[in-house]
C-alpha cells in the first residue's frame, strides 16, 4: 500500500494507517458501517450481514491469493519475497501486476459498466462492484478509501488524506451528523445579484 | 407463528414510497383518501444519515447492493446478459430524493412535441406527449412551492412561461458555479442558478438548508434539504390516513374475473406473505421496478404480464447517461463545497436545433469531481496508484471542476427491461434484465455538447480541459423513463394520458415509467408534477362516482 500512495514530503498510505483500515474492513461484517454520529459502528443483521459476510469473503481470499501472487512473481525476478525487495523492484512487480489487471479492466470497461475501478469519466453516479474487480484494483481502490475515508475506520490517521489535497472537512462524523459542519467559507466571495424576488402567489 | 390477519381493505394502494409515490399519497390523503403504501426498503429517519462517503457511496449504505438487488444488462438481444448495478436508484422510504442533491429544472413546451418539432428520426420511436407543458404547470408550482424551491424564474431565457416564481432565491453561489456563469457569458450563452430541492432561508416552519460537503449522494442527517422523505411523506402521514409500510416488498399483483386489479401480495419484513386489495392500485416503483412488476404479475388474463396485451410494458426505455468535460484552473475552485452541486446551469444546448446534426438536446450544469472526495473519481490520465497519481491529486483536487450533461437519449423498440429467469434476486424473484443500445443521435449529442462544454471551461480560464465523450449507454445515472409509456393509442402505449392503464382501469403508474420521451432535463420534479396531476384525477373521478352513486340512491 506504501507503493500505491508512495510518502513523498508529505505523508502517504503508510503513515494514514491504510493498512489497518484494510485489516479492520476484512476482519469481518462489524466495522462495514460507522454509525452516523461516529458513536461506533452498526450491527447488521438478516439479509444485509449475510451479502456482507458473502463479499468480505470473497474479497478476502483475492487478497490471498493476490499476495501469494506478489510473492511467486517477486522469487521469479529478484529471488525474495516482495518485503524484502527495494522499493524500486516492489514497483516493478507492481506494474507488471497492474498490466494484465488494465488489460482485463478494459475489456471490462468495453463489456460492462460498473466493474472496472476508478472510471474514466468524472465523479460517476455509481460504485465499484469489489467482488468483480482482480487484487490490483482491488489494492489500489483500498488504500484509496483508507487514504481518504473518514478516520474512523481506521485510516486517514491525523486526516493526512485530506490535508494533502486541501479538503477542508468535518473534526468528526458527529460535526456532520449535528448539523454544525459547513463548507460556506468556500463559496464564492462575491455573489451575482440575480434579480428581484419574483413573489408572485407568494 | 399465528397467521397474520389480512389487512383491511383500503381505497388507493400504493406500491413505492418514492419521489412519485409519496407525492401522490400528500395528494390523495391530503383530499380524503385512505392510502395504504408499501415500500420494500426500509423507513429511515434523517439521524440515520451521515456524512461517509465510504459507507454511503461505496458501501451501498444507500445504493441498492449488487449482491440483494441484481440487474442484468446487455446491449443487444443475442448477447449474454452479465449482472450489473444498471441505473440504480436507492430502495428506501424516500427513494432516489434521499440522497439527491436536488436538481428541479422544469422541462419546456418543446419537450412535450419534440416529434413535431423535429420530425420522425429513424430507428427511433420518438412521439409527442398525450399532454402539454401547459397542463404540468400548475403542478410544477405545486411541487416547487411545497419544497421551498430555491430558483430565480425569468433568468433561465429558455424557460417555458411560469405562473409563479420560485418561493425561495437562489442558493448561494460556489466558486465553481461562478467559473460556470464566467464561461458562459464570455461565450455569450445564457446562464441560471439550478433550481434546487434545499432552503435558501427558512421556509414553512423549516431551517435553511446545511451546507456540509456531503450531499449529492449522501442522505442529510440534518432534514434541512428537501426531499420525498422531509416533505411529502410527513404531510401525508399528518393526514392520519397513509398507512405505509416499510419492508414490505410485492411480488405481484393480482387480478379478479374481470380483469380489474384485485390484490397486492406482499412479503413483510418477517417473510410472511400477506395480500393487500385496494380499490385503485398505483405503481411508485421506478421506470424500471414498476415494469418488473407488471411482468411479474402474470395471470390467466395477462400471460404476459399485467397490462401487457399490446408487448410494450418495458420497451422504449430510456435512462440519461451522464458524461462531463472536466477543466483545471489555476486558482483554487473548491468544487466541494457545499457537495459538489450547488451549480449553475444553461439551457443553452436544451432546445433541439436543426443545425447542431442531432435531435434534442440537454440541460447542462457546473458540478464537483468528487462525492466529495477523491475515493470514487478519476481522470482519464491519472494514473492508478504511485508517485504520479498522488501528485494528480494534490494538484487537482481543488483546482477542478466538470461541467455535466444527463444524455436526452432516444427511445428504441429494442431497447427494454424484461425478467432475466436466470437470475434471482434475494427474494427468489428473477431480475430485470435491460437490453439497450445507444442509438446513433444519442452518442452525436453526447460528443457535441461535451465538447462544447469543454469551450465553456476554456472561456472561463481552464488551463487544461478532458472532454469524456459518452460512447456508451452505462446505467450510470439513476434516471429512467418511458417503460410504460402514455399516449392517446393503446397499439402504441400502455397509459392513457392521465396515466391509467388502457387495459385495467384500476391501474395507474406515476413514476417516469409514463414519460414517453428522455427529455433533456433532470426529470424528477417532472415525475413529481405529474403524479401529483394524476393523483387529483383519480380524485376527481372518484368524486363523480361517489356522486352518481349517490343519485342513483
Amino acid at each position: 500500500m506504501s507503493r500505491i500512495i508512495p510518502t513523498d514530503h508529505q505523508p502517504g498510505a503508510k503513515e494514514a494507517g491504510t493498512i489497518e483500515f484494510l485489516d479492520r474492513y476484512l476482519s469481518g461484517t462489524d466495522s462495514v458501517y460507522a454509525k452516523p454520529d461516529g458513536s461506533g459502528f452498526e450491527k447488521l443483521e438478516g439479509k444485509r450481514a449475510e451479502a456482507w459476510q458473502q463479499r468480505i469473503d470473497v474479497v478476502r481470499e483475492k487478497y490471498i491469493e493476490g499476495i501469494r501472487e506478489l510473492d511467486r512473481r517477486s522469487q521469479a525476478q529478484f529471488d525474495a519475497d516482495f518485503v524484502r525487495l527495494t522499493t524500486e523492484q516492489q514497483d516493478r512487480i507492481l506494474a507488471d501486476m497492474e498490466r494484465p489487471a488494465r488489460q482485463i479492466e478494459a475489456a471490462l470497461e468495453q463489456a460492462e459498466a460498473t466493474a472496472a475501478w476508478a472510471p474514466v469519466e468524472p465523479a460517476m453516479q455509481q460504485t465499484s462492484a469489489e467482488i468483480e474487480m482482480n487484487f490490483f484494483p482491488l489494492l489500489a481502490l483500498h488504500t484509496r478509501q483508507g487514504f481518504y475515508a473518514d478516520p474512523i475506520y481506521g485510516g486517514n490517521k491525523n486526516r493526512v488524506g485530506w490535508k494533502l489535497i486541501g479538503f477542508d472537512g468535518p473534526a468528526s462524523l458527529a460535526e456532520t451528523h449535528a448539523g454544525h459542519y459547513t463548507t460556506l467559507p468556500y463559496f464564492a466571495e462575491e455573489q451575482i445579484d440575480w434579480g428581484r424576488e419574483d413573489d408572485r402567489g407568494a | 407463528m399465528a397467521r397474520k390477519r389480512k389487512p383491511e381493505r383500503v381505497d388507493v394502494c400504493i406500491i413505492g414510497a418514492g419521489a412519485s409515490g409519496a407525492t401522490a399519497a400528500k395528494v390523495l390523503t391530503e383530499s380524503g383518501v385512505r392510502v395504504v403504501a408499501l415500500e420494500r426498503g426500509p423507513w429511515r429517519k434523517h439521524e440515520s444519515f451521515g456524512g461517509d462517503e465510504l459507507a454511503n457511496v461505496n458501501r451501498y449504505n444507500l445504493w441498492p447492493d449488487p449482491l440483494l438487488n441484481p440487474r442484468t444488462f446487455r446491449a443487444s438481444e443475442g448477447e449474454d446478459p452479465k449482472v450489473e448495478l444498471f441505473c440504480p436508484v436507492p430502495q428506501m422510504v424516500g427513494g432516489g430524493t434521499v440522497h439527491w442533491q436536488g436538481w428541479l429544472p422544469r422541462f419546456t413546451e418543446s419537450d412535450f412535441r419534440l416529434k413535431t418539432i423535429a420530425g420522425e428520426v429513424p430507428g427511433a420511436t420518438l412521439v409527442d406527449w398525450p399532454i402539454t407543458y401547459a397542463d404540468l404547470e400548475p403542478y410544477y408550482t405545486k411541487v416547487e412551492w411545497a419544497f421551498g424551491v430555491s430558483g430565480q424564474g425569468g433568468v433561465n431565457k429558455y424557460e417555458s412561461p411560469r405562473t409563479k416564481g420560485y418561493p425561495c432565491p437562489p442558493m448561494p453561489m460556489t466558486r465553481y458555479a461562478q467559473k460556470f456563469h464566467e464561461g458562459c457569458r464570455k461565450l455569450g450563452y445564457n446562464s441560471f442558478p439550478t433550481p434546487m430541492a434545499a432552503l435558501s432561508r427558512p421556509y414553512n416552519g423549516r431551517p435553511a438548508t446545511v451546507q456540509s460537503a456531503f450531499a449529492q449522494q449522501h442522505g442529510d442527517p440534518t432534514g434541512t434539504r428537501s426531499s420525498a422523505l422531509s416533505v411529502f411523506v410527513p404531510d401525508a402521514v399528518a393526514t392520519g390516513r397513509y398507512d405505509l409500510r416499510p419492508d414490505c416488498y410485492v411480488h405481484e399483483i393480482t387480478v379478479d374475473e374481470h380483469g380489474r386489479c384485485k390484490s397486492a401480495v406482499y412479503q413483510d419484513a418477517d417473510g410472511d406473505f400477506i395480500e393487500q386489495e385496494a380499490d385503485i392500485f398505483i405503481l411508485a416503483c421506478g421506470a424500471v421496478e414498476s415494469a418488473r412488476l407488471l411482468l411479474l404479475s402474470r395471470s390467466g388474463r395477462f400471460p404476459n404480464g399485467l397490462a401487457n396485451g399490446s408487448d410494450l410494458v418495458g420497451r422504449n426505455a430510456t435512462f440519461h447517461e451522464y458524461s462531463a468535460a472536466v477543466g483545471v484552473f489555476e486558482d483554487p475552485i473548491y468544487a466541494w463545497a457545499g457537495g459538489g452541486y450547488v451549480a449553475a446551469s444553461s439551457y443553452e444546448f436544451y432546445e433541439h436545433d436543426d443545425a447542431r446534426g442531432f435531435v434534442g438536446g440537454c440541460h447542462i450544469a457546473a458540478a464537483g469531481v468528487g462525492i466529495p472526495l477523491p475515493i470514487n473519481w478519476s481522470l482519464p490520465d491519472r494514473p492508478m496508484w504511485g508517485a504520479q497519481a498522488k501528485q494528480m491529486d494534490r494538484d487537482l483536487y481543488n483546482h477542478s471542476f466538470a461541467i455535466g450533461m444527463v444524455l436526452h437519449d432516444m427511445p428504441q423498440h429494442d431497447n427494454r427491461v424484461e425478467l432475466d429467469e436466470s437470475v434471482k434476486d434475494a427474494w427468489g424473484l428473477p431480475v430485470a434484465r435491460i437490453t439497450l443500445k445507444p442509438h446513433p443521435n444519442d452518442l452525436a449529442q453526447g460528443h457535441w455538447v461535451i465538447d462544447h462544454n469543454a469551450e465553456i471551461l476554456e472561456a472561463a480560464g481552464a488551463k487544461k480541459t478532458y472532454r469524456v465523450y459518452p460512447e456508451r449507454v452505462t446505467g450510470n445515472c439513476s434516471h429512467q423513463h418511458s417503460t410504460v409509456r402514455m399516449g392517446n393509442d393503446p397499439e402504441t402505449s400502455v397509459l392513457n394520458k392521465y396515466c391509467q392503464a388502457h387495459e385495467v382501469d384500476n391501474l395507474f403508474v406515476v413514476d417516469g415509467g409514463p414519460f414517453p420521451t428522455a427529455t433533456g432535463a433532470n426529470p424528477t420534479l417532472s415525475i413529481m408534477a405529474n403524479a401529483w396531476r394524476v393523483a387529483e384525477n383519480i380524485v376527481r373521478q372518484r368524486g363523480a362516482r361517489t356522486a352518481a352513486m349517490a343519485r342513483e340512491e
